[in-house]
This record gives structure tokens, sequence and C-alpha cells, in this order.
């Protein structure tokens, strides 16, 4: 831990030593974007003066020290965020009961992870929202549902996509939520044969028709937890959201909210829809288009909720990696967003670094350098290969399709709460 | 709606780059004939904003300084017996690969030793170049002005469409105003190089592969006023730089092509469709 933080400093410094003296800037575009918006904002003025400025106003005014004290603290509060990550990473997987050392190696794999320390230090907001997606997490396991909304809906008020996680949210506040004494029971890590026991034991419960359980599975979503939950996150969200609707108008609601729905880039990004995109730009896309660029993402959202969502974490992993694969723009900072939640999942893999974890970093890396390498040419180069890069966005589909399918493939999967008292088969339940 | 340039553009350029010499000119003295000086109050920090639709704040194709404010009178008596460095050199020069370059100007002037300096001791001049960019290509507002902030330029504007996302297809034109202050040419030698980052707008669709964007001929001035004036009577005297028509800059820059339509988003939609159907098979198979 100690050391991380004091890797973190050590890139914050030398992120302003490149800065002042490198042509090419270690810093991140949009933290320079951020920080106009907060002088701004210091200024009396809107943060959305500052063109492409897409956020909350709550990110500019979190950075009104920028043009006050100095220019790196943002910096360092993303990157305090991030070391929290790390921190409530292993309070998840500690209320879970997973053993001291493996709850290191996964903490390890978020701290140390060289995606995340350089987007922190570079000046990107993400790690902000994955220390309150966890947060959320926690207050769920703990049973602090008024909590958990709060921070839910300022959350998606703040970046949006967390959106995605209402439903598994909702699913896991249903009826078996609380335990006997009103606090949920957490199923704790343990071997493989326990497992299995708890599995056969929900094969019992299956209803007998299709219209039945359906019913018994809507029934059981209405609660006085998921109606509090509700209610409260939304009325979060659309406070928020009002008033800065209030102070600054339709430019807030354009800028960052609408703008993030109905974003479409004809640039390049990692996006298998770009090159489509750009194709279309001038005459604009059929309603045909629209739903079948939108129906592949709502498949396997749907299904991934409707068949992991008691193991919590690692639904919420899957459907992160999925959003952004699926997703219409795709950068490299989105990556972040599932990255913290690996961390949740790795005690509960049955794959080995050796080897097939490594051909999954491999094939998942692999097929974004080769998709680099034609962006880069495009972009520096000034050739014309955009149908190569659009080639490269397909293979990189696939390569994220093929890890996803290996994680669901060798994943233990663990419901996060003990069903219910009454089905007796809490094997593996211990209370907390 | 899309701005093309065509040969109403061209001819817009050929009226941008003469604006001076139209009526409000006012004749120099013998030695330097051929230049022409305008006038604006100190009040007025930009000369390219002339060039903007007051409704609709894009650039408009017809205006001239002198359309919009009548400054004859303001030179009056201001350009008497000045002895104002020649230029020179002029060059203009594209610089660098892919969809970020620079346009560097190099802009030499003339008797360096004792009519520069004996001109700046008098006077604050800058030399300010106007380059209208084609819609294909944007400078980016926001980055320039930490060239501001780092003193690399005076000051800087960029007017026109400054959305710095949209495609060419869907944006207008733009025109940057850069201010250099003639004070750091002493150091250069009176060699003066400036340079302007650039950014290439995704393209609209043509088969041949590259669309090219041609740069037009910039207006090159220099502003100067006397050292000591009063609030209320302080005045730019603009003086156009009639530089020998400079080398043309040519940017190829990559474009889809319409040929593609067809498999690319149909491919798209099936790679989508498959790559889905695998993930929920596989999540609905695991035991």
């Amino acid at each position: 831990m100690a050391a991380s933080a004091a890797l973190r400093v050590a890139l914050v410094a030398y992120g302003e030593w490149q800065d002042a003296h490198l042509e090419v800037r270690y810093t991140d575009v949009d933290y320079l974007v951020f920080s106009d918006a907060a002088a701004s904002v210091a200024a009396g003025g809107s943060p959305f003066a500052r063109a492409t400025y897409r956020y909350s106003p709550l990110l500019a005014f979190l950075l009104l020290p920028n043009s006050l004290l100095h220019p790196a603290w943002g910096k360092l509060i993303f990157s305090a965020a991030d070391l929290l990550v790390g921190l409530f990473i292993d309070t998840i997987l500690r209320l879970r009961g997973v053993p001291e050392k493996t709850r290191i190696w996964s903490v390890v794999a978020w701290l140390f992870n060289p995606f995340t320390f350089t987007i922190g230090t570079r000046g990107n907001c993400e790690p902000i929202v994955c220390a309150a997606v966890l947060w959320v997490l926690i207050c769920l396991m703990k049973g602090r549902v008024l909590q958990a909304a709060f921070w839910y809906g300022l959350i998606v008020h703040f970046r949006i996509y967390p959106i995605i996680y209402a439903v598994p949210f909702v699913i896991v506040l249903g009826k078996n939520y609380a335990g006997p004494a009103g606090r949920p029971i957490l199923t704790q890590w343990s071997s493989k044969q326990q497992l299995q026991s708890d599995k056969t034991s929900e094969n019992v419960e299956e209803p007998t028709s299709l219209l039945a359980s359906l019913w018994i599975f809507l029934s059981s979503l209405i609660t006085r937890n998921t109606i509090l939950f509700g209610l409260f996150s939304g009325s979060m969200f659309f406070a928020w959201t009002g008033v800065f609707f209030y102070l600054y108008g339709w430019d807030f609601l354009n800028e960052a909210l609408l703008y993030h729905l109905t974003r479409t880039d004809p640039r390049h990004n990692f996006s298998i829809y770009f090159y489509h995109i750009y194709l279309h730009h001038q005459q604009g896309f059929s309603s045909i288009q629209k739903l079948a660029s939108f129906l592949p993402q709502l498949i396997v959202q749907l299904a991934l909720i409707l068949r992991f969502s008691r193991d919590l974490p690692f639904c919420l992993f899957l459907q992160t990696v999925a959003f952004v694969a699926f997703n219409k723009v795709m950068t490299a900072q989105y990556f972040v967003w599932f990255f913290c939640l690996l961390p949740l999942i790795l005690p509960w893999t049955r794959m080995k670094l050796r080897w097939k974890g490594l051909v999954c970093m491999l094939v998942w890396m692999g097929s974004q350098l080769h998709w680099l390498m034609w962006a880069y040419l495009l972009e520096f180069k000034g050739r014309n290969v955009f149908v190569q890069l659009w080639v490269a966005g397909l293979v990189f589909l696939a390569a994220n399709t093929f890890v996803m399918i290996m994680v669901i493939r060798h994943h233990k999967y663990t419901q996060l709460f003990s069903v219910s008292a009454k089905s007796g088969s809490k094997v593996a339940a211990k209370k907390e | 709606m899309a701005v093309r340039s065509g040969p109403c553009m061209l001819a817009v350029a050929f009226v941008a780059a003469a604006w001076v010499s139209v009526g409000s000119s006012v004749p120099e003295q013998a030695g330097s004939s051929q230049k022409a000086v305008n006038c604006m109050p100190c009040s007025r920090t930009y000369i390219a904003d002339t060039y903007l639709d007051a409704l609709t704040g894009q650039l408009a194709e017809h205006r001239d300084l002198t359309e919009v404010s009548d400054t004859a009178d303001l030179c009056k008596g201001l350009t008497d017996d000045l002895d104002l460095p020649t230029v020179s050199e002029v060059h203009r020069q594209l610089v660098g690969e892919g969809s970020h370059r620079r346009l560097v100007y190099s802009v030499k002037f003339g008797n360096c030793k004792d009519a520069m300096e004996k001109f700046l001791d008098g006077y604050d001049a800058n030399l300010v170049i106007i380059e209208k960019l084609p819609s294909g290509v944007f400078a980016d507002p926001f980055e320039l002005q930490h060239f501001v902030e780092r003193k690399v330029f005076l000051d800087v504007a960029v007017f026109g469409d400054t959305n710095l996302e949209l495609p060419s297809a869907l944006s207008n034109q733009s025109a940057v105003e850069i201010h250099f202050d003639l004070k750091a040419s002493k150091s250069m030698d009176c060699n003066l190089v400036v340079e302007l980052p650039l950014h290439a707008r995704y393209p609209p669709l043509d088969t041949s592969g590259y669309a090219t964007v041609e740069f037009r001929s910039p207006d090159l001035l220099v502003r100067y006023r006397k050292k000591e004036t009063h609030p209320g009577s302080c005045i730019w005297v603009l003086q156009n730089l009639d530089a020998a028509p400079l080398e043309k800059a040519v940017w190829r820059v990559p474009c889809g092509d319409e040929v593609h339509v067809g498999f690319v988003s149909s491919l798209t939609f099936v790679s989508a469709l498959l790559c889905s159907m695998s993930i929920v098979l596989a999540a609905s198979l695991i035991s």
C-alpha cells in the first residue's frame, strides 16, 4: 500500500516535470479540460464555458483548488481515490472471508496494474467513479441500503454508466436480501465442495412453469428495501441534476447528460462501430441501424443480469466488460471501469495464471496493441487504413468476447448473499 | 450545413488579402509606396473579428474591415516620416505528418540592426498573422491559449466554427489571428518563426481515399503604436506586409470510402450479434 502510494506521488511529480520539459505531455488532455472548467467556475462562470467539458459540475467544483492552490491538486485527489479503491477491494474481500494472502494478491492486481496507476496520475477522473461504485457495494453488503442509494444516485449523476448496475442491485435487494437479524448474510469464501452443495439446493427451488417463475421473480423484487433504494437513489439523481440544470441550464443537460446518452463518434476509437458511424455521418442513421447497434448490447446485458446477478461482483464485472466492448464509443479510460471490479472475482476463479490466465491477458493486450498500431498509422502517419483499423476493432471485440467466455467458464458461481434461512442449505453461510 | 471551398471562396481570399488597400488606405511616402496602412482604436483587440457575421457567429464570405468601420480618418498624421522595417523574406510551410501538423511561418526583416532597433525604441509593434482555415482543419483555441500563457505568442484568437470534434461535412470555417511581439525578433536576428498547431477534421467520404485541404494566403501585418499614448487617443496602425505570394500549403487527409458502406455496416452488425450470442450461450451453458 505504502509502496503504491509512493509510486503515485512519484508519478504525479514526474508528470509535472515532463509537462514542463518535454513536447509530449504526460498529463491527459481531459485534465486540462477539467482544470480550465474549474478555472472558469473560480472566475464566477459556468464550467460549460470550456468546450468539450462533458462532466458534472461537481467535478469542476472538486478541482477548484487546481486554480487556487496547485494545478496538480486534482491528480492527487484522483490518485487518492485510486488508493481508496485498493482499500475497498480489500474490505470487500475480507467481508467475504477471503484469506489474507489471496486478498493481498487481488489488491496488488489493482494497485500495480499499469493501466490504473497511470490513469489516475495523468489526471483522469475515473478512479473516483470506481471508488464510489465499490463503496455502494460495501454499503449493500453491510445492509446500509439508504447510504448505498445516496452514493448510487450521486455517482449515476456524476458519470452515467453505473446505471447498468441498477437492475442487479434491485435483484439482490429483493426478498432474500436480509437475513433473520434484518441484516444480509454474506456467503463466505470456501472450497469447491461446499459451493456445489449450495448449487444443488438452488436447483430444487426451481418453480414448475415459466409464468409462475416469472411471477415469483417479479414479486420478490418488491420489498421495502428495493423501494427505498429505488426512490432514494432516484431522487438523489434528479436532485443533483435539477440543481445544476437550475444553475447552468441546457448547457449542463446537453453536455453532461444527453451527450453521453446519444454519443456517436465518427473519429476512430476502439469501438467496432466507429467506421460504420463515419461512413453514415453525412446522411444520418435509419432506426433499423440504431436498433441493430443497440440490440447486441441489450441482449448481453439482460443475459448476464438474469444469469449472474446474485453473484453481484461477478455480474457487475461482466456487465461492465460487455458494456464497454459493445458500446458505440470506447476509449482506454473506460477499461478502468472493469479493472476495479476484476480483483473482486479473482479469488473465485479456477483459472490458473499459468497458462490460461496468461493467454487471456496476452490475447486481450495483443489485440489492443494491434489496433493501436493501425490507429498510429492513421493518426500520426496520415495513411488511409480505415478498413484495417475497423477489422482490428472487430478482432478486439472477439478478444473481449473470448476473455469473457473464459472467465465465465472458470468462475465458481457464488451468491454474494446466502439464500434465506428457510431454504436450509446455508452450508457455506456464516453470519458476519 | 457544409461549406465547401469553391471558386466563391477563392474570390473571397483575394478580397480578404487586399482589404487594407481598399477605401481607408492612405498612400505611404515614397520608398515604401507599395505598402498600405489602416488604423483602428486600441480598444479593439483583434482584426479578424471583422470577418465574423454578427448574426450567425460564422465567418462571413464577403466582408472586410472597410465595410465595418470607416477608419480612414484615424490614420491622419500617424504614418508620416516613419522608417518602418521592411520584410525581406516570408515563408509558410506545413510541417509534420498525420492529423496533427504545424503551419510554420518565417518572416525575416531587413536592415535589422539599425531600423528595427530604432523603430522598437519608439513603438510597440506586433506581427499579426491571420490565417483563414479551410473547413477540413481546425485550431484548438484552448491549446493556443496555453501558448499565450507560456509567452510563445503575445495573444491569439480563433473566430468562426471552433467545434473541435465534428467532421468537415458538419462544420464551418474558422480563422486564427496570432499576435507576436516584435521585441522578440531582436534576439533572433529579425528572423521570426511562428508555429501554429493545427488538427485535421474527418473529411467527407471520397472514393480516392484522400481529401485535399489547401490553405490560402494568410494576411500578414505589422501593428504598431507609439509607446507614450493617451488612453483616449490610442490608435493602432496596421501595415500590410505585401510579401511575394506564399508557396502553397496542401494537406492530404485520409478519408472513408463510400464503397465500404455495405460490407462494413453489415459485418459490424453480424459480428456484434455473433459475439453477443456466444456470450449468452456461454452464460447459459455453465453448470
